[in-house]
């Protein structure tokens, strides 16, 4: 156990869910590192200390033997440390380098954002989580991990119960066994396009993994995939939902936008900055260490809380308000370091440039539904869990 | 050791002692020189650690690699044809009293 941390107890899950930024803003300032009781972790909640953890791979390494990743997914390359890791990351550079992104994948996320916004065009009205981003994120996900013959709501269902599983700390029973079923229906997809893949290598996370010089083990590769289900739905989801929300509700900024479309760029950096769709991720303590004023002890766990640290003030001045104007600062919505998000430049493509664009050229007039509210949830993980818009179709 | 100047967007120039065996991006940060970001500390996956050589020290090492190329085109102020990524170029490789100019920007 730690051997000199804070504890606080002043929050419930629930209002963690709710909304955790006063939590944060009151961690920061009176115990930027600390114990969460109601969650069962200490938490490290400021920039600077995060990046401290974050350049230091030997105190805080990313494996641990009670991790629930490991235990949901298999030992995926988001768990490994120093030259394994290194090798893993190398083994998927073909799918996820900028240069792949821009040559490859760019054209099939067009084609997949026109194919969702033809269909709904006529409606007038959707909920951008449900009918656009959603399906949209898990059907450029299937390319991009090179199962494309899955069923998009299946791999939705399964991203969601990974995540649910890595969070299970609860022990529920029934969130095992959707993660199992997870587990096993990613395994047999890979299976059914193990011939194909071979037969025809292309960009995609599989076939990247299969071709590179010096493979990792098959046990490994299917452990990436799942890793990337989980991690690579959710994210651009949420931030493309969260994007819809901040420039509809800023009528200022989408001006500037729709007058100069090259703000996309700075519009998904501060939207992942402003509510980051990973709040926080954890590491282990391999010494006794201080940081943040407190003293942590070999074995503490520890939970990264870049949401709060994309909040905090020594960086971001009105750090709470969605700002595209703001002065240009980079943010950690990505992670720091090794594990820097390895989907960063699909992501940036796939939402900033493409998805977003579209929406609002496409569909004219687009505003917030007035008789729906949106609502955002979540901490560990968080974003809009509904944007209702309706437009003149 | 190895003597490298910084000039920074300011304009106004620093001059450290670098240590054996780190890169130019690890001299800037624990010698606390402003101007680079390094996201990923290192694990070529970003662009926000780029620099401008001089013309001599750009002709004397190797050039960047495949990945360090593509990133180049991706980093938020254009290339010129001396820019690296510093977390690639190892001080050991520099000749003595290397000039190493930070851009305006690296988000």
């Amino acid at each position: 156990m730690a051997i000199s941390v804070p504890e606080y107890d002043g929050v419930t899950l629930e209002q963690m869910y709710d909304d955790p930024y006063p939590t944060y803003a009151m961690l920061r300032k009176d115990a930027p590192v600390a114990w969460l009781k109601p969650a069962n972790i200490h938490v490290v909640t400021k920039y600077e200390d995060i990046m401290q953890v974050e350049r230091d791979q030997e105190t805080f390494p990313s494996y641990d033997n009670r991790s629930l990743m490991i235990k949901v997914m298999g030992h995926t390359l988001m768990r490994r440390d120093g030259d394994d890791h290194k090798r893993h990351r190398k083994s998927l550079e073909r799918t996820f380098s900028p240069v792949s992104v821009k040559r490859h994948w760019k054209p099939i996320f067009e084609r997949i954002a026109d194919e969702i916004i033809d269909d709904l065009y006529d409606k007038g009205q959707a909920d951008i989580f449900a009918d656009f981003a959603a399906p949209y994120a898990s059907r450029c996900l299937k390319e991009v991990i090179g199962l494309p013959n899955m069923d998009w709501q299946d791999l939705s269902t399964w991203s969601q119960a990974f995540m649910d599983g890595v969070g299970n700390y609860g022990n529920d029973p029934e969130t095992w066994a959707r993660a199992k079923a997870a587990f096993e229906g990613i395994d047999n997809a890979i299976e059914d396009h193990y011939d194909g893949l071979k037969a025809n290598p292309d960009y995609s996370a599989l076939s990247s993994m299969f071709e590179v010089e010096d493979p990792i083990d098959m046990a490994d590769i299917r452990a990436n995939i799942k890793v990337i289900v989980g991690g690579g739905l959710n994210e651009p989801r949420d931030v493309t939902c969260t994007i819809v929300y901040a420039l509809l509700t800023n009528p200022d900024q989408l001006k500037k936008f729709l007058a100069n479309p090259a703000l996309y760029k700075t519009i998904f950096e501060e939207a992942v900055r402003w509510v980051s769709p990973i709040g926080m991720y954890p590491r282990k303590v391999s010494k006794r260490v201080e940081i943040g004023g407190a003293i942590l002890d070999e074995g503490d766990a520890l939970g990264l809380v870049v949401a709060s640290a994309n909040r905090d003030s020594d960086r971001f001045e009105n750090a709470d308000k969605f700002d595209i104007d703001r002065e240009k600062m980079a943010h950690i919505g990505f992670g720091a370091g090794p594990h820097f998000c390895a989907g960063t430049w699909v992501a940036r493509a796939q939402v900033g440039e493409i998805a977003i664009p579209k929406l609002f050229e496409r569909l004219p007039n687009l505003r917030l539904d007035p008789e729906h509210e949106s609502k955002f949830g979540g901490w560990v993980f968080r974003g809009p869990l509904s944007v209702p818009v309706v437009w003149d179709a | 050791m190895t003597k490298l100047t910084f000039i920074l967007p300011d304009g106004s120039s620093q001059e450290v002692e670098a240590t054996a065996g780190h890169s130019v991006m690890k001299t800037a940060i624990s010698n606390s020189v402003n101007g680079i970001v390094a996201e990923c500390n290192g694990s070529l996956a970003c662009a926000t650690c780029h620099v401008f050589l001089d013309d001599a020290s750009a002709a004397q090492i190797d050039p960047p690699g495949e990945t360090e190329n593509d990133l180049l085109d991706f980093a938020a102020v254009e290339r010129q044809p001396t820019s690296r990524l510093s977390c690639q170029v190892m001080v050991d490789n520099l000749p003595d009293g290397a000039v190493i100019t930070m851009p305006e920007t690296q988000v």
